[in-house]
């Protein structure tokens, strides 16, 4: 009985520190941009964490449907740019802020997400990657001959009016914030019956129908979901990049990346995408921004990836967590 | 009724490269339930070394078939060793090999981009842009070179699987691989074998290509997605489905490029793909899953 009471008394206080440590991370990073209020020089900073941020959204995003449930997509930069224009053609011809109309974005790429799921999730299996390569390219094409949106020369956006030294500080809070209810939502969604049920299906999908779960549903739905955050991060970027441009977007290497940032990270695990887009962004700053982009990143993402597969599956969170030396900071499942 | 026909010539000779393309990705897929997502990497690398070939040493892209060919096989018995063999008996095979795959892929993509940047290339040996005609109809000299070695080799490939005991396993394999295994098989043999093989139909598929199409690296995106559709529309890991599905999507997508041109001819195969996903998910020849 002491025992009991005792591990009752310890437990919330070990989550107490962590929840206080994350808060704590949460609330500076909040506060972060007064730097730049207070005195110029601080955008660099700034634009750094706005893009981990970005990334951590999508990648938390692509990990619902591409981790929990094991269905890898790579479609999801689609879902990307149709937030992008979206946002980007009610900004052009009405005029209407994309701080607006971003969730607006996000929904649209839900919805498409839940009617492109509804063809594709039927069956089990690869079949499904196949189709998100096949929609990718469609989208290309689509937007490359598309005259109204720009066609292949893109669309010009109107900046933001805000002064220099102050512009980067509303989509720095639009992609934190995005970010925060990304990793929210993987959370809830982890710890969740439709969690149990998606990592039911990445390990055994015909003992998870017999089980009587609706692996369709849960499958169509977590697709869904997981276009939100993409269709939100793409009306944000558009709008701070002030282009528009079928290349910058629909290409697989932007796929690829969502999915090199939840295998270093850990797929299927809440922190994972979290650790590999902070990871991803920060070596890009160090090393790509030094020796120039070549062809060479591609083959270095995919002998990472490759490398990966091969030794360590479970990617930073499961390597150390084989190990038994995750640190209960990093660990949110 | 004259350009009808010549639609169906036209797409005829091109089904049977496609289905050359696609028949390496439906078996490495019915042996192993390994996706190839760098298949058409691999055919591109193919056409490269053609180009490159013929460039260089003035060799046919029709005799470099016969060096692709054996070099890719081994190159695909070297890879599936290396690489996939380590794989085995992990819990989510399927998906593990599929990201192996893709990486494969972009590591490919990234070096032929490094060594031949990203401009369009195209072999061009004298036949390439010659036509015969024959009364009303024409068909392009090199596409009818490329088809004739197609159906050559697919003959082959029917002959080994159809009447030698390692064809026979290979099939079994196929339908049944822990069955397979009882009646004594030597199933990892049999799979390094059909990778190679595969990996040989990319490789001699390159060839045809590097004259055929103009090509960069970037460009065997569209390759595999075309080619996946229409290994999708025939049923996955059936080799008679590849090849029906093959001939059925180069006619429609000849006849969509004369209608809308040539940009939207890949259209044809993502359209074919998600109705067949609508109607019937097992695709044509493919058994419905358990």
């Amino acid at each position: 009985m002491t025992l009991l009471n005792l591990t009752r008394a310890a437990a919330p206080a070990r989550l107490e520190a962590r929840f206080l440590i994350l808060s704590g991370l949460v609330v500076l990073l909040l506060l972060l941009p007064v730097l730049q209020v207070l005195s110029d020089g601080h955008n660099y900073v700034l634009h750094v964490l706005m893009v981990i941020f970005m990334y951590v959204a999508l990648a938390s995003g692509w990990n619902i449907i591409g981790g929990y449930a094991g269905y890898t997509s790579l479609g999801h930069p689609v879902f990307f740019a149709l937030g992008a224009y979206f946002s980007g053609v009610l900004l052009v011809y009405k005029g209407w802020s994309p701080f607006w109309t971003a969730p607006l974005a996000g929904l649209l790429a839900t919805i498409f997400g839940f009617a492109f799921g509804l063809i594709t999730l039927r069956t089990r299996g690869p079949a499904f990657v196949i189709s998100t390569i096949a929609l990718l390219l469609l989208a290309r094409l689509v937007l490359d001959n598309w005259e109204w949106v720009g066609g292949s020369n893109g669309l010009s956006l109107p900046m933001i009016g805000w002064p220099y030294r102050f512009y980067k500080i509303p989509f720095y809070y639009g992609m934190l914030l995005t970010a925060l209810a990304a990793v929210w939502v993987s959370y809830r969604i982890r710890h969740s019956k439709l969690g149990l049920f998606l990592r039911a299906i990445a390990m055994d999908e015909i003992k998870a129908e017999v089980a009587g779960i609706d692996t369709r549903m849960c499958k169509v739905i977590a697709f869904a979901i997981s276009a939100f955050f993409a269709g939100v991060c793409g009306a944000l970027w558009g709008y701070h990049q002030t282009y528009l441009r079928p290349t910058i977007f629909l290409t697989i290497g932007a796929a690829a990346d969502l999915v090199l940032i939840n295998l270093v990270g850990g797929r299927g695990t809440v922190a994972g995408p979290v650790l590999g887009a902070a990871l991803r962004v920060g070596l890009d700053e160090l090393v790509v921004n030094q020796i120039g982009s070549t062809e060479l990143n591609i083959t270095v993402t995919g002998i990472l990836m490759i490398l990966i597969v091969l030794f360590f599956p479970g990617g930073i969170i499961g390597a150390l967590r084989e190990r038994g030396r995750l640190p209960r900071l990093l660990d949110w499942d | 009724m004259t350009t009808g026909l010549q639609t169906l010539i036209l797409g005829l000779a091109l089904g049977g490269v496609y289905a050359l393309m696609a028949i390496g990705l439906s078996l490495t897929y019915g042996v192993m339930r390994i996706l190839n997502l760098a298949h058409a990497a691999f055919m591109v690398l193919g056409a490269y070394l053609a180009y490159w070939a013929l460039q260089i040493f003035h060799i046919d892209p029709l005799l470099s078939v016969l060096i692709n060919g054996p070099l890719f096989f081994i190159l695909g018995v070297s890879l599936y060793r290396l690489l996939f063999v380590p794989l085995a008996g992990r819990p989510r095979y399927t998906e593990a090999t599929l990201l192996l795959s893709f990486g494969l892929a972009l590591g490919v993509e990234g070096l032929m981009g490094t060594w031949w940047t990203g401009i369009y290339r195209a072999a061009n040996p004298v036949y390439a842009t010659r036509s015969i005609s024959f009364g009303p109809f024409y068909i392009p000299e090199g596409q009818l070179y490329a088809t004739v070695i197609s159906v050559g080799m697919l003959l082959v490939l029917w002959a080994f699987l159809q009447n030698t005991r390692i064809g026979r396993a290979i099939r079994a394999t196929m339908q049944n691989r822990t069955a397979a295994q009882i009646v004594g098989v030597n199933v990892e043999g049999i799979s390094a074998l059909a990778f190679g093989l595969g990996m040989a139909s990319a490789g001699i598929s390159g060839s045809l290509l590097s004259f055929l199409f103009p090509f960069f690296p970037g460009k065997h995106w569209q390759w595999i997605s075309s080619l996946l559709s229409l290994v999708v529309l025939g049923g996955m890991g059936s080799l008679i489905g590849t090849v029906v599905g093959a001939l059925l999507l180069s006619v429609a997508s000849v006849w969509v490029s004369s209608i809308l041109g040539p940009t939207w001819s890949p259209v044809t195969f993502y359209a074919a793909l998600f109705m067949v996903m609508m109607i019937r998910p097992q695709g044509l020849f493919g058994k419905k899953e358990a």
